[in-house]
């Protein structure tokens, strides 16, 4: 069993205990800390909606003739037949 | 659905376009136009921000494609070239309309007291707060504004992984990077992200104040 301090949980583990990549063990150290730290737990809910905000990040639309106009502007400037 | 009369038949790989496009086939290179130009523009607007630039940046990138293609080792992964082909045209157009602008990342990182505690323990928690769609897609403009600020080995790692969710296997192929670099430069980039984001959700005195 380890202590970890927030700046380990942070800094050093969130990343891998986020992607499931994190052994079990260290699983329950960590989620033993977060129950017990207030500070982190908004740490942690803040990192999770931050990563749900940048997914609307996408553009919304891609031109509908987009496509169309990569073919056209390729054409004219490398001679492609049509 | 299938026209009548068409048989079906597997889709051509990539490479399979690749060995078209390299014999002159104009058949292979429409194909492979119709089967990346989304995720090219999409990948461009992660860079640039505004829809001229991006899709000016997606016909420089098929013409680069289209003039180059011989020089793609074919055994290797195509749509890696290809990004990275990508990649390089939107920093070059990046760089012509705003060059050297890339925030200090290590000023947004959190803070810790000696013993190890977060220094500043941040009150309200604002995460709730993306629950509501018009906040949320407010505050996704605002980090993508952050997230150009950031300098470009960190903005395409988080661009890639998070707003267009790539495998982190092909992330790595692309840019040429380990796993290990791949995550700590992803997890330093949302520290950053989610600190501006925090900032501004504190209200403007707070974030001038850092």
């Amino acid at each position: 069993m380890t202590d970890w301090t927030c700046r380990q949980v942070i800094l050093d583990l969130l990343i891998e205990y986020e992607d499931g990549t994190m052994a079990g063990l260290d699983r329950s150290d960590f989620e033993r800390h977060i129950d017990m730290c207030p500070p982190c737990v908004r740490f942690l809910t803040t990192y999770r909606a931050t990563g749900k905000t940048l997914k609307l990040l996408k553009p919304e639309e891609i031109p509908s003739d987009l496509a169309r106009s990569v073919l056209a502007f390729v054409q004219s400037r490398a001679g492609r037949k049509a | 659905m299938k026209p009548d009369g068409v048989a079906a038949q597997a889709e051509p790989s990539d490479l399979d376009l690749v060995r078209g496009i390299k014999s002159g086939d104009e058949d292979a290179f429409e194909q492979m136009v119709e089967r990346y130009h989304a995720r090219v523009y999409s990948l461009s607007y992660g860079v640039l921000r505004n829809a001229e630039d991006a899709e000016e940046a997606t016909q420089d990138t098929f013409l680069t494609l289209y003039r180059k293609i011989g020089t793609f080792d074919e055994t290797k992964k195509f749509f890696s070239w290809f990004y990275r082909v990508a990649l390089n045209q939107a920093y070059s157009r990046a760089r012509r309309r705003k060059p050297g602008t890339a925030v200090a990342i290590d000023d947004f990182l959190p803070k810790f007291a000696s013993d190890g505690h977060l220094a500043s323990p941040e009150l309200p928690d604002w995460s709730a707060s993306v629950e509501d769609e018009v906040i949320a897609r407010e505050l996704a403009a605002r980090a993508g504004e952050f997230i150009a600020d950031l300098p470009p080995a960190y903005r395409d790692v988080i661009w890639m992984y998070d707003v267009e969710e790539m495998a982190t296997s092909d992330i790595a192929d692309t840019l040429e990077i380990s796993i290990p670099a791949l995550k700590s430069r992803l997890h330093r980039a949302r520290l950053y992200v989610r600190q501006r984001l925090a900032d501004i959700s504190r209200g403007p005195a707070q974030a001038e104040a850092r």
